[in-house]
């Protein structure tokens, strides 16, 4: 099959090299039928790898949800929950996770979920691990705590926006407001004017900060318009916003409230 | 006794937890992971927090941790003992739920282990029990005195086993000819699961030795039957093969509860002797562990049997060479000695601190310990590509560093922002505040410089020369009128904390954005001087506390900054002292690729290097890069 692949590609190519290309059939049939083979099958070896590699590149390397935030704001749990639907205890993150994702929309097609640790000192080292591979992004906040956390919140956020928009394909980008279930909750809205307002100032303190020690790297991306209040519409990837609990209402036997989550999976598959 | 006992995976999964009081775990552990597991500081396997001691043990082929919890007050004596217990049991039992990659395996599996857990704490508590008293054995206690008599049963014992191995096992007997026959007798012996005596090491030999043997035979069959295909008789005996292995497996269970039975059966009557026999009846032939075990034990050959076939036989080694190249094999500490002597050693070329890269390494060795490497790569690359990683997490910053946006809250709420600059003589602080101060300048903010050096010569001078030089770059003129820098001083030989408070009230009237305050350098041995400081950082509480080092120390980095950050926690008087919040890193062009400084200063307070001071001239300021700093510590 892959030799008349090359034999139709050379076909096509044929009427605008015509001259060349009959030259170059004298020339070959002068000298040895071998040598055609030979060209031949090399032809078609480097046109089976790239045809591989074509394919590998565009179906595995793009199937992960990576799941960002800072500590204790349930990405773990969230995973869980997603997968299996039970709950579990769980402890701070040392390493990540990472488990296949059946998504429940018609075409059945499945997605890789990857948890990552959001302790300060590991999550770039993971976000830069996984960053290229992303799918989408799914950035959990704590929205109990919201209001006490925004400058942290805001800075992982703005590193993440920043890496994410760098990438060849951009992924999608979700922030899911946890932890619902407590009173004291911020909404999904106050949370999106909240954070615009932060990455805003954030905007201005990070290009006013001291160049980094190799010089060599290059200034850093602008994230929305500039001369403009920072709005998450500027960007050229679509953030969305929902609202979510992965804990449940009542204690460790409540359900969760993810069902936004699972559409919004649903439709990035 | 036991507070808690909890086995998660490092992705953060509790897989099983022992609730022994009605608190919950999840506390403490965190605070374990997060002060211990990510600060590189693995060396000694125990934590302190609050009122707990909390005891760990790290499963790096299958990334599980387990930890116990226990009161600071007792001292337990078995826990080492039972975390070692549970790990094993915990894994064997649920190999195949744990060995997935994927955590859904996970998720799915049960881990009912209450019950085996309850048995192996109830026999570790007792084990302790018993051997608290120490009285002197008797003669017909002792070991000796039981020889004769267990020789007796076991010749007994033996005929009728060893018909049944022989038959089973002649094929496997003949190519391993050379195999240790003579320890071979005792063991079927102690395989048919009768313990007879309570020899522990004894045992545990005997067991070794058969499993070696057993491991020689089959690499020895395997060897010969891949390679040389030497003769058509092989065949059926390796087939014959098979079934004494399936029979000694069975065998394995036994062994395993004789393991358990060991702690009890340690010099103790004969009265624990009948409860253990109890119990192996109990828990032996019940088919569940035997299956599980069976599994095991086949894995363990597997992922072993590179480091005997090395030395036995021609075909044999080269078989068990490829598969060392090829195939996935677990790390142990042994394999990395060497490399991380090297890697110490490499450390402390680039000026790290000595202890501080030992335990470095020692931490490495503990997170890579049992790891399974990956096809095609050598111990010095795995150990060396952890290593470059725990580095760059240690340099990562563990707290927000925006100090313009902290300083924009502190304008919103019409107070100074106060900075403080501590160190010893000579490392630049007066420098690098003027450095710093220019920054801000360059940002829009106005600055108060606080003279609260008022011991060295010159000191005052100094500012006040940087504060006209500030003037001439930003005069008011560009500003709307508005003085951007200023100099408060009040001479030489004044209470540096009062100078202090006098800036930051005028700094609030005069409506400065920022107050940098700078005191003089003090050797952090000087007992009174140290005081003092803490003192000015009480009375003041300023927002950031910055520790001014150089590059250029070495080991005495460690001791500068533990004795100032103990200064600064002993003569502060209050529940929570403040410490030092971040590092100022001066004179790093100076030390071309030796960066071993920023690795210590920031492994000792776990605090982020907030600006690096890189020349003379006012620009000279910059922000760390981790890569940049690791990239260059790890140069050859």
């Amino acid at each position: 099959m892959a030799s008349a692949d090359t034999w139709r590609v050379g076909d096509g190519a044929g009427g605008a090299f015509q001259p060349y290309l009959d030259s170059l059939r004298q020339e070959l049939q002068q000298r040895d039928p071998t040598l055609l083979s030979v060209a031949v099958a090399v032809l078609a070896v480097l046109l089976t790898l790239v045809f591989w590699k074509f394919i590998w590149s565009r179906k595995s390397s793009q199937r992960a949800v990576l799941f960002v935030g800072l500590c204790d704001s349930g990405k773990t749990l969230l995973f869980v929950r997603l997968l299996t639907g039970h709950y579990r205890d769980t402890q701070t993150s040392i390493t990540d996770s990472s488990a296949a994702y059946k998504v429940n929309n018609n075409r059945g097609n499945s997605l890789t979920l990857i948890d990552l640790p959001g302790h300060e000192s590991l999550r770039f080292q993971f976000l830069d691990r996984f960053k290229s591979s992303a799918r989408a992004v799914v950035f959990v906040v704590d929205s109990a705590t919201f209001q006490r956390e925004v400058k942290d919140v805001a800075e992982f956020l703005y590193q993440v926006l920043i890496d994410s928009m760098g990438l060849k394909n951009t992924p999608s980008f979700l922030i899911a407001c946890n932890k619902q279930d407590i009173a004291m909750a911020k909404s999904a809205k106050l949370i999106q004017q909240q954070l615009e307002k932060e990455l805003n100032t954030l905007r201005v303190t990070r290009s006013a900060a001291p160049s980094t020690l190799d010089s060599s790297s290059t200034a850093p991306a602008q994230l929305g318009k500039k001369g403009k209040e920072f709005e998450f519409s500027q960007l050229p990837l679509k953030v969305e916003f929902l609202e979510c609990s992965a804990k449940g209402g009542r204690g460790d036997a409540g359900t969760a409230d993810i069902q936004d989550l699972e559409k919004w999976l649903a439709k990035i598959a | 006794m036991l507070d808690f006992f909890t086995i998660f995976s490092k992705g953060g999964l509790v897989l099983w937890c022992f609730q022994g009081v009605s608190d919950s775990c999840t506390g403490p552990v965190n605070a374990l992971i997060r002060s211990v597991l990510l600060q590189e500081r693995g060396g000694n396997n125990s934590f302190t927090h609050e009122a707990l001691t909390l005891k760990y043990k790290l499963d790096n082929q299958f990334e599980l941790v387990f930890v116990v919890g226990f009161q600071k007050i007792l001292t337990l004596t078995y826990v080492d003992k039972l975390i070692d217990d549970v790990h094993r049991l915990f894994r064997d039992k649920y190999r195949t739920e744990i060995q997935q990659q994927s955590a859904l395996s996970l998720l799915n599996g049960t881990f009912d282990f209450q019950n085996d857990f309850l048995r192996l704490l109830r026999e570790a508590e007792e084990s302790s029990k018993i051997r608290a008293p120490t009285t002197m054995k008797k003669f017909e206690d002792s070991e000796k005195s039981k020889k004769p008599v267990r020789s007796m049963i076991e010749t007994r014992g033996e005929k009728t086993k060893e018909k049944t191995k022989n038959s089973k096992k002649k094929g496997a007997k003949k190519e391993g000819s050379d195999g240790p026959l003579a320890t071979s007798k005792t063991a079927p012996a102690e395989k048919s699961g009768l313990p007879v005596g309570p020899e522990n090491g004894e045992l545990s030999k005997e067991e070794l030795i058969r499993r070696k043997r057993e491991e020689f035979i089959q690499k020895h069959g395997k060897g010969l039957d891949k390679s040389s295909k030497s003769t058509k008789s092989d065949a059926p005996k390796e087939k014959g093969k098979k079934a004494p292995r399936v029979w000694e497996l069975g065998g394995c269970a036994n062994k395993e509860v004789l393991d358990y039975s060991t702690p009890t059966t340690n010099g103790t009557p004969e009265a624990v002797l009948s409860e253990d026999i109890n119990l192996i009846r109990g828990t032996g032939p019940g088919g569940q562990l035997q299956d599980l075990d069976c599994s095991s034990s086949d894995d363990e050959g597997a992922t072993q049997n590179t480091k005997p076939s090395a030395t036995k036989g021609t075909l044999g080694g080269m078989f068990g060479m490829l598969k060392g190249l090829v195939g996935s094999k677990s790390l142990s500490r042994e394999d990395m000695e060497s490399v991380l002597d090297k890697m110490r050693d490499h450390l402390i070329a680039k000026n790290v601190a000595a202890d501080i890269a030992v335990q470095l390494c020692e931490s490495v060795a503990n997170k890579l310990e049992g790891k399974v490497m990956g096809t095609f790569s050598t111990v010095t690359s795995t150990v060396k590509q952890a290593l470059q990683e725990s580095l760059v997490q240690i340099l990562q910053p563990q707290r927000r560093v925006d100090m313009l946006r902290d300083i924009m809250d502190a304008q919103r709420r019409q107070r100074p922002y106060v900075v403080t600059f501590c160190g010893v003589n000579g490392v630049g602080k007066s420098t690098n505040l003027a450095k710093i101060s220019f920054w801000l300048l360059e940002n829009g903010f106005s600055v108060l410089i606080a003279a609260c050096d008022t011991f060295r010569a010159g000191a005052v001078e100094q500012l006040r020369t940087h504060t006209r030089r500030l003037t001439a770059l930003h005069p008011p003129e560009k500003h709307g009128g508005r003085t951007m820098v200023q100099l408060f001083e009040k001479g030489y030989g004044k209470d540096a904390a009062g100078i202090a408070m006098e800036a930051i009230a005028f700094a609030r009237n005069q409506g400065f954005d920022v107050v940098l305050v700078d005191t003089a350098g003090r050797m952090q041995d000087n007992a009174p001087l140290m005081t003092a400081l803490a003192k000015l950082i009480t009375v003041n509480t300023p927002d950031l506390v910055l520790f001014v080092g150089e590059a250029l120390v070495g080991n005495e980095a460690v001791d500068q900054l533990v004795k100032f950050n103990r200064a600064l926690a002993d003569h502060s008087m209050v529940q929570t002292p403040r410490l030092i919040d971040g590092i100022v890193l001066t004179k790093f062009d100076t030390i071309d690729d030796k960066v071993g400084a920023a690795i210590s200063m920031t492994y000792i307070t776990s605090k982020p290097i907030v600006f690096v001071g890189t020349g003379q001239t006012y620009c000279d300021l910059r922000s760390l890069n981790a890569k940049a700093v690791v990239a260059a510590l790890m140069k050859a």
